[in-house]
Parts: structure tokens; sequence; C-alpha cells
């Protein structure tokens, strides 16, 4: 004998009492399941008989099925809500010691000399000056005779060099060496381009020389060069001043003086404030006690150099700056010896 | 170049106005670079005369000196100095005073001792205590006439600016020199050091030959009779020592004294030495050798100047002179070579016989730079003039060949040069006076200005030149702040440093520390890489005068130098995740070699520590294979190309090796075991190279999609393959045969064992289906899968499991 509506609203009685008793969430989901459950439940099941009816039962059978599954629902939306914001409770009554330390968690960081190197090229960047590189084995032509500085020239011994030797046959008429500066880059942006120009250069150097605390024999440099019809040793002095306020902070200036170099004429040291005493502390390490810090070179471009690259110098000139990027990182963190950032001691990094 | 300027020298020359620190900081500020003051700290040091000398009682080499050092102050010394005699004008340190070790060199404080039973209660300074000479035989008796109780300091003590001059300006090798620019600067008067005119008297049985007039451009030698070789006065010895050279005898003494004075070195031969009265400025010839004046025979390179007699080389030209004709106690007629050396002969020469820089002689490192050929007569005049009054010597006439006179150097530059240069205002009366102080001889000529440098000066050719010379002396203070306004140039795209610094983040982002190391490496380093000591990257390029053996090779690969790193790490931590980008140097026929782009990580010991959150764990190939996945998918590379065989140095069944011809793009693994033993590393320790331009070229563009519109269908699968079948190929069949309803590929475990059957595999993977056009039907789904199963049978004969 089929199931009459009082069935289904004993049916119903029953999974609401048993809904309301439900303790957690995965009871709730096993009431559903018994209750509504897609191929068994036993409401489900209900509502397949519809069909087994005569015709004249069907309306009021079929209403009992309806009212029924509401009832449950109803039921299990309630408790389903009164289970969450118990649940909810129970959560906001606990607390944890967020001292305890995390889960260890790798951090990576960039090398110094990268992070310098990005922030040359970027505030150079915001005066206009695209950054370049260039090979950083060389020959003794870009290195030095374009440079205006021809073999026996007295000013080589000021970049000592290290030579170098290839595996596939030397070529006496190009001699390699490791370049000795950046500068060599100011020769082949000038064969490839027109002024105007504006180019910074960022790369590894290399030099014949003892290494010590301020000192490598493998470096990087930043190079810039500029080039137009105007440019005059105020705006060399302006490009660096502006440097120097966006690299050290707005505080920050430079100072110019005298200097050699075969390829710029005139030439300047250019000098930062020092960034650790501020020009306060007479024993300074940093600045030696005088507030400054002896950083880069700089000048107009000679015009014998102007002249080699086919450019006329009674209508162009320009200026070209070069300094230590080690330095400026160094002086800007505090890093002590240059040697510690190529011994790559992971405590030292980590301490940028 | 560094140089010892004595002040009180230079005070013989210009007037110093101003505080000694003042006078270094204007010198630096013009462009003579201070390196430093000296200074003697002299504290308790007097002028003592030995009042009474006697044997020590119970010692036979020691004396008692009692010292009187003014104002009835005396104090008894124990000495073992031979040299002392009463009477004796001495350096007297009292307690307190400070002094340099004669044994160990260190500096030391001077303390009462006792000595056999004597109480010592000072000390009488040799020169080295001191630190004014090498000296510590003997005590440093003073000049008789200095005062007895004056602080030595006030009365015998240099103070000494150090100068680091720039090769630019050999006129300030000579303390003169210094002197104009100190003139310039304080607006002071020069007073240059005589000597009469040389006169026109030839010498007789002297006379000089230029056989190459570019080596040598000026050859001057003066004859000088009746020398007396003695001592150099006192006055002499005491600048030589302060400027940083050894009194020798007074002909020598001089002759470094004019170089001293005017940079201009000299040399003096034994005229008897000199076969048959001529010196000869001739290139060595071949084989050549000559033992110098060090005691070394040297063989002559090619390209070497040597200044000979009729029969043989006497010395190097400008570098040494040769032991044969060196003055000699009884030496009496002297030959005095003055003359002017091509440095692009003299600098080489010096670099081949080791005799450059520090090491090479006073003279070489000046000969160096361009000394101006108009030094010659002055330096020669005079030299004669200090020989005369020093040693006796008669004048008897010079020789000076010179036959292409250099020409005055006359530079015009219009004024409005000054200001288009510098940007800034330079008047002409003070473009004018700068220069005038400088020494040069300045007209006007209209809108321009003509200036002739003083004839010492051999740096000043054009008018950037000039522009220089008035900046500096105006001051480069005074440089105004601008920033250029010109137009600027276009900017070119740089696709390999742009794509190269978004690979440095994202390596930086997956948790990895950059390391920079040295480009140049140990060669030995690249015979560690292989378990044979086969190459795994091309014969490097060979530094041919490196610094030190582990700097000797421009690395073909960075393996050496990152697994360098992390052996050097893991002596002091548990596990390493660094990444190196740099290029690698690949030598080419007749070209510069190729410097590409590349980057190495390694992963070696624990992935991560101990913590109360789980214990440690070592590193794996999955952790490893996670970071160029991820790089990789980052930067939206393909996966570096086809799989090539073997990947040398790295385990042979744990690598990976992609590329395409010949060229590696990927390789990544297991350190192979017998590697990682040489390097000191943990077993668990795992590389990748990636050729960072290689991976550029293989960049897709982006294929923005918007996200899907229709739900996704998911259905698990175990397919049981041969245990030779790899994953890779189960996914290409699972992705080939679902075609673009495959969303996803995800392997869920890997299972081994009865169920799968002997040498079987059963992957069970999750596939999430979907379709951008529509929801996909359950029959739709089932399709799908029947037709990943049948692609899974076909070709890879794999059972699908329920």
């Amino acid at each position: 004998m089929a199931a009459g509506p009082d069935d289904l609203k004993a049916l119903a009685d029953r999974a609401v009492a048993e809904i309301a008793a439900c303790a957690d969430d995965a009871a709730l989901e096993a009431a559903r399941i018994r209750y509504l459950g897609r191929k068994d439940g036993e409401v489900t099941q209900a509502t397949k008989q519809i069909a087994t009816l005569p015709g004249k039962d069907k309306p009021a059978y079929g209403a009992a099925v309806n009212e029924a599954k509401a009832r449950i629902e109803a039921a299990l939306e309630s408790r389903g809500d009164a289970l969450h914001s118990a649940s909810i409770d129970t959560s906001l009554r606990e607390s944890i010691d967020l001292t305890l330390p995390p889960r260890p968690l790798r951090i990576g960081r960039l090398h110094p000399v990268s992070a310098a190197i990005r922030d040359v090229s970027r505030i150079f960047g915001s005066m206009g000056f695209e950054t370049i590189e260039g090979p950083e084995i060389e020959t003794d032509y870009y290195n030095f005779e374009a440079l205006n500085i021809p073999p026996g020239h007295p000013a080589r011994e000021k970049w000592d060099t290290l030579w170098v030797s290839n595996p596939l046959g030397d070529d006496p008429k190009m001699p390699l060496l490791g370049r000795t500066h950046t500068s060599p880059m100011q020769i082949r942006v000038m064969e490839q381009r027109k002024p105007p120009i504006r180019v910074v250069v960022p790369g590894r150097c290399y030099r014949y020389e003892a290494t010590d605390a301020i000192r490598e024999s493998v470096f990087f440099q930043y190079e810039g060069l500029a080039i137009d019809e105007k440019l005059t040793m105020a705006d060399l002095k302006g490009v660096l001043y502006s440097f120097a306020r966006q690299y050290f902070g707005s505080q920050h200036n430079v100072r110019f003086r005298p200097d050699y170099f075969p390829f710029t004429e005139p030439s300047a040291e250019i000098a930062f404030s020092c960034v650790i005493c501020e020009g306060k502390d007479p024993h300074c390490h940093t600045c030696g006690g005088d507030g400054w810090i002896e950083a880069a070179g700089c000048g107009m471009v000679h015009p014998e150099v102007l002249r080699r690259v086919g450019y006329d110098p009674e209508r162009y000139q320009g200026f070209a700056f070069g300094g230590g990027l080690e330095r400026l990182a160094m002086v800007k963190t505090g890093a002590p010896d240059i040697r510690m950032l190529y011994q790559n001691d992971l405590r030292f990094l980590e301490s940028f | 170049m560094l140089i010892r300027v004595p002040l009180s020298w230079l005070r013989e020359y210009v007037d110093v106005t101003i505080p000694v620190d003042d006078l270094a900081h204007r010198l630096h500020m013009a462009g003579t670079e201070a390196k430093g003051i000296e200074r003697k700290a002299w504290d308790n040091i007097w002028v003592g005369r030995v009042a009474e000398l006697v044997k020590h009682p119970d010692a036979e080499r020691l004396w008692l000196a009692t010292v009187d050092y003014g104002e009835g102050r005396r104090k008894r010394v124990v000495t073992g100095a031979t040299n002392l005699r009463a009477g004796a004008i001495v350096a007297f340190g009292d307690v307190g005073a400070q002094y340099i070790d004669g044994h160990t060199g260190e500096r030391a404080v001077m303390k009462p001792k006792d000595m056999r039973g004597i109480k010592s209660e000072g000390m009488v300074m040799s020169e080295k205590e001191l630190g004014v000479g090498e000296d510590h035989d003997g005590i440093l008796l003073l000049d008789d006439k200095l005062p007895v109780g004056a602080a030595l300091s006030e009365v015998y003590a240099e103070t000494v600016l150090m100068l680091e001059l720039q090769p630019n300006r050999p006129d300030c090798l000579g303390i003169v020199g210094i002197a104009r620019e100190v003139a310039a600067l304080l607006s002071g008067k020069l007073r240059e050091p005589g000597g009469e005119p040389l006169g026109k008297d030839t010498p007789k049985a002297l006379d000089v030959r230029i056989e190459d007039a570019v080596a040598c451009p000026r050859f001057a030698a003066a004859r000088l009779d009746n020398i007396k070789i003695g001592p150099s006065p006192d006055w002499m010895q005491k600048r030589l020592i302060a400027a940083g050279m050894r009194p020798i005898s007074n002909v020598v003494d001089i002759t470094n004294y004019v170089m001293l004075e005017l940079g201009q070195p000299l040399h003096a031969y034994d005229l008897r030495e000199v076969k048959g009265g001529t010196l000869v400025a001739r290139q060595a010839r071949a084989g050549e050798h000559l033992r110098t004046l060090d005691g070394v025979d040297r063989a002559l390179p090619p390209g070497t100047l040597v200044i000979a007699d009729e029969e043989r080389g006497l010395g190097i030209a400008g570098i040494m002179g040769g032991e044969d004709s060196e003055i000699r106690p009884n030496t009496t007629t002297v030959a005095l070579e003055c003359a002017s050396f091509d440095p692009r002969s003299i600098g080489p020469t010096s670099t081949k016989l080791g005799l450059r820089g520090s090491s090479g002689s006073a003279a070489a490192r000046r000969f160096s730079w361009q000394l101006s050929p108009d030094l010659v007569p002055l330096a020669l005049a005079r030299a004669i003039q200090l020989l005369r009054e020093h040693a006796g010597a008669r004048y008897a006439g010079t020789v000076d060949r010179y036959p292409h006179p250099r020409p005055a150097v006359d530079v015009r530059i219009p004024f409005a040069k000054f200001a288009r240069h510098l940007g800034m205002e330079v008047t002409r009366d003070e473009a004018i006076d700068a220069l005038k102080r400088l020494g040069f001889a300045v007209t006007q000529a209209g809108d321009a200005l003509v200036a002739r440098p003083p004839a010492v000066r051999t740096d000043i050719a054009i008018p950037e030149d000039l522009v220089e010379e008035v900046a500096r002396i105006v001051g480069y203070d005074r440089l105004p702040i601008h920033l250029p306004d010109g137009p600027l140039p276009l900017v070119e795209a740089h696709p390999l440093e742009e794509f190269r610094e978004r690979m440095r983040d994202a390596l930086v982002g997956l948790g990895l520390q950059e390391t920079v190391s040295y480009s140049l490496i140990d060669p030995q380093w690249l015979g560690r890489l292989t378990a044979d000591g086969s190459c795994i990257a091309p014969e490097p390029l060979r530094i041919q005068n490196p610094t030190t053996p582990a700097q000797s090779a421009a690395r073909p690969t960075l393996r050496a130098s990152v697994l360098d790193t992390a052996r050097r790490n893991l002596r002091h931590r548990a596990g390493v995740g660094i990444f190196e980008i740099a290029p690698v140097y690949l030598p080419r026929e007749h070209a510069l070699p190729e410097e590409r782009w590349t980057a190495a990580i390694v992963l070696a010991g624990h992935a991560h520590p101990d913590s109360w959150l789980g214990s440690a764990r070592d590193t794996d190939l999955w952790d490893m294979k996670a970071v160029i996945h991820g790089v990789l998918t980052k930067l939206r590379t393909g996966d570096g190309g086809e799989v090539k065989p073997g990947a040398p140095g790295l385990h042979p069944g744990r690598s990976e090796r992609r590329g395409s011809g010949e060229r590696d793009v990927v390789s990544w693994g297991q350190l192979d075991p017998r590697v990682a033993d040489l390097w000191e590393l943990p077993a668990a320790s795992f590389i990748a190279e990636l050729d960072i331009a290689a991976l550029l070229a293989g960049v897709a563009p982006p294929r923005v999609s918007p996200p899907p519109r229709y739900p996704a269908a998911t259905r698990d699968l175990a397919i049981v393959l041969d245990e030779a079948t790899p994953y890779a190929a189960a996914d290409e069949a699972i992705r080939a045969a679902g075609k673009a309803l495959v969303e996803s590929v995800t392997l869920l475990d890997v299972y081994r064992g009865p169920q799968a059957g002997e040498g079987r595999k059963s992957f069970a993977v999750r596939l999430v289906l979907r379709s951008p056009d529509s929801t996909l039907t359950d029959a739709e789904v089932d399709r799908a899968v029947k037709r990943i199963e049948g692609r899974l049978l076909h070709q890879l004969g794999a059972t699908i499991r329920a």
C-alpha cells in the first residue's frame, strides 16, 4: 500500500527533529542526503511514487511531498545557519600566540651591485639617459686609442691593464684586454649614433691591480655620455647634482675639482657630500673627515675624441662621466669592504 | 705619481702666506691632489749635548752618556752606540718620546729601563728611531750649531706635502713646478733657481751624438773638471731625505737635487770611462747586455735606447745607468748628461725590464712623462752651479744637440669659448689674470686671447686646455648647477636587457638570493666540473698577466662560480638557494668573444630548516624543477627546445638538457655526486643553467583571453603504463586526444605495486575539461574521455583502471 500524506508529515517531523539535533556540518550533510539525496533520499523516493498513484490521489500526495520537502529544506538551512554562527562564536573565543615564528620561507634579494645598477639606470633615465651596455672584453683601440690614449702614452699608467689571450689565436693587429673602464662605449655609441646623445652605461671592468678594501681588479663602473650643441660643464654638474640628490637624498651635494683624463678637457673629479657623517665627523672612515667622497671622474668630451668618431667639434660638444658602482652602493649602505660584495657570504648579502 | 714636497724647500721658490693645511686644500682644489701632510710627532725629543761619556762598569759594549738638554736638565742614558763622543750634539728622547724600534720597525714609547744594573732614563736616537732615515748603526749626529734644549721638531723637523701628480703635468715633478702652482693660487711671485746660462763654450774631449732623434730629441752634456768627491752639504742631505731620497755623494746628490727641484733627471759619468769621449744615444743592438747600477746583468730588449760610448753601452737611457761608468770616490772629471727622451720609448722599455712604477728608478718614472726639452739647459746650468759650489768643480763647457727644436705653442681662444664650455661667465680680465698667474704670456687679439704657456708646460695645446686652466684658477666651485635643456634623443628598445632583468626579478621572487662573483676564475676549476675532468665549456680566454692564478681565465660557464659560492656558504648554513646572472665569454676567431648572458641557479642542502611547523627537508629535484618551471612560466618562454641526450657534469639519470642545434638552452638536474664530492657539496645539490638570449627567442606573445563563461567538468583517471614511458608522453597524449576541451591535467599520484603489475606504474590524473562555447553535457564529457582513453591505449599501451 502506497504511503499517504500523513506518512509524509511523519517523515518530515522525524527529519526536522533529526536535523535540529545535528551537531556539525558533516551530520547535517548526512541528513540532507538521507532525506533529499538525488538517488536514495527518502523524500526523493516519495516523489518517485507519485507516478504510481491513482490520478485522484496525485494532487494531495504531491502537495504533501512538496510541503515535506520545503520543511526539511528550511530546517536544513536554519540548522546550517545556527551551526555556522556557533562555529564563528567558537572561533572568536579562540586566541593564538602570534609571536610564534612563521613557516620558514626563503626571501630572495638582488645583489647590492644589481640594485645599484638599477638605481643608476632609473635616475639617469629620468634625465633622458638611455641605458646601454657593451663588451667587457675590448680592443686596445676602443679602450685606449680612440680615447686619445695612443700606445706609450704616459696616461696609460692610470689604467693598469689585464691583457687577454684568445685560445683560437691572438690577432696582433687587435690586442684584446679587459676593458679598464666603461669609456670605450663612448666611442661605440658615437660611432653608431648622431647627436643628440644621452646614454648611461653600467658594466664590469678590469684592472691589473692589487685588491684592498676599496679597490678590486674586477669591478663595476657606470659611464655617462651626453652630446649635443650646447652642453656645458654646468649641465654636467647639474646632472650629477641631481643624481646625488636622488640616490643619496635631497640634502646631498656634489663638489668638482680639476682632474686629468686624456679624453676629456676640462676634466674634473666628482665628490659627493659624505652620506655617513654629513661632514660633521673629522675622523669619519668613509670620507676621511673632509666631508667629501671622491666617487667619479668627468669632463667635457675632448675635441680629439669627437673628431675621431667623425663629429665636428666646432659644432658638437658634450660631457662624459664615469664612476665606481660599488663605491655608490658601499657609501649608501655603509658596506665596509668592496671584497665582501664578491665573496657572496649570504649572511652579508642578506643584510642589504 | 706621488711626490714629497718639503715645505721649507718649497718656500725657497715662493712665499707661502697661508697655513699648510690651507695650502694643501688650495692645491687639491686646483688639480694637484693632496694626499696628506707629513709632520713629525717629536714630543719629548730635544736637542741634547753629550756632556759626559764613560764605559758601563759591568758591560763591555755599553756606554753611559750623560746628556744635557738645556735649562740645567741632565739625564743618564745607557747606549751601545759606537759613534758617540763627548760634546756631540744628538737627538735626545726623554721618557714618553715616541720612536720607531730600530729592530722591529714598530712604533714604541720611551720608558726608563734598567740595563746591566744601571737605569737608562732616556735615549740618544738613530735616524731610524726618529723616522728620518734607515740608518740604525749609529746615533744621528746633529749639526753642532743647533741650540741645546730646543725641541727637535722646531729645529730639525720637516713638514712634507704629499702630492699625487697626474701624467699630463711633468712640470710639477719638480718642486719649482709646484711653486709655480702655489704662486698662481696665492698671486705670489715665483723665484726660479739660478745657474748662469751655459754660454757657447764647448768642452774638450767630450761630444754627444744622437742616432735616434725620435727617441732622444735633445742630448746635452757638460764637462766638469777638478771634482772632489765627498759628502754633499748637510742642508742638501736633509732635503733629499725629506723628499724621500738617500744621500750618496756630492755629485750624485746634486743630480738628484736638481731632478727634485726642476723635474729633469741628469746622469753623471766618470769621463775616464767614456771611451772616445763621445756619448751616443742609440738603439740597443741585437743581443746587447748591460750591467746596471743595481748590479744586475740585463739583456736589452729591442727598442731599448742606450747611452753608449764608441765601444760599449754605458747605461739604459733615462732608466738606469751602468756600473762601468758610475761615479767613484776617485772620480775627478765628470761628463754630466742631460737629455730629453720620448716617453713612448722609455715607458714600454721600463715595463719590459720590470723597472716600471715604484720599482723603477726616479729618473725612469719622470722620463715616462713628456718632460719639456726646454728643461735641459736649465737643469744643466743649475747642476753646474751646485757642482762648482759643493764639489769644487771647474766648468769646462757644454755640448747640446737639439736637431728639431720644439716650436713655441701659441694657443688662441675666443673669450666666448670660456662661457660656451663652462656654462658660466668668465670676464676677460679674469681669464687673462688666471693665465698670467700661471706663467703664461698672454696677448689680447680682438675677441680672443693668445696664450703661450711656460716652456716647461707640455700639456697645453688646444683652446680647451686654456678653458681648464682658467676654470681651475677661478675655481671649479664657481661652476653653476644647470640641467641640460637641449633636444632629447630617441630611445631604443632593449629586449634582451629587459628580459634579463625580469628573469632576475622572477628568481628573486621565487626566494633565491642573487650573487655576483668574479668573472675571472681559476682555469683549474673547469677541470672539476665533470667526473672525468672533461670540459663542459669551450677553452676559455686567458689573462696574459693575471694578478693571481685564481683570476686568470674569463669564465666560459657560470657553473664553477656558483658551485664555489654554494660550497663556501654551506660551511655555515644548512641550505642555499642562489642564482647568478652574468655573461660567459666564448672565444671567436678574429673577433671579440661572444658575451652570452646566462643564468645559473643552485639549490643545495636543506630546502628549509627545522622548525616547530615541521622538520627540515633536503632539497630535491622537484624543488629545482619548480624554480625552472616557475621562471619559464612567468617569463612565458618555451621549455628550451628539444631534449638532448646527457647533461655533462650532472647525474645521468636525474638531469635534463634542452636546446636546439649546438646550443644548450636549459640544463638542469642533480649535480653528478662525484662532482659534488670534488666541490665538497652535499649529495642534494641541484644546478640549472639557462641561456637567456635563446629563451628570449622562444617567448610567445601573451594570448589574452577573458575568463571562461561556462562551467568545467572534472574527471579522474588512473592510467597504467610501462615503467619506461615518461609522464610527459601521457600528458601529451591526453591533450592531443582531448583537443581544446582539456583545460588542465593534474598528476595526483604515482603508484607502483601489485595493482599496477610488474614493470608498470599508475598515474592518477585529474582532467579539467571545458568548452569555451557552451556547458559540456555528460555525453560530451564521456566522449572526450573515451577519445583520451583510446589514445592512451593505442599510442602508449596504457590500461585505464576504474
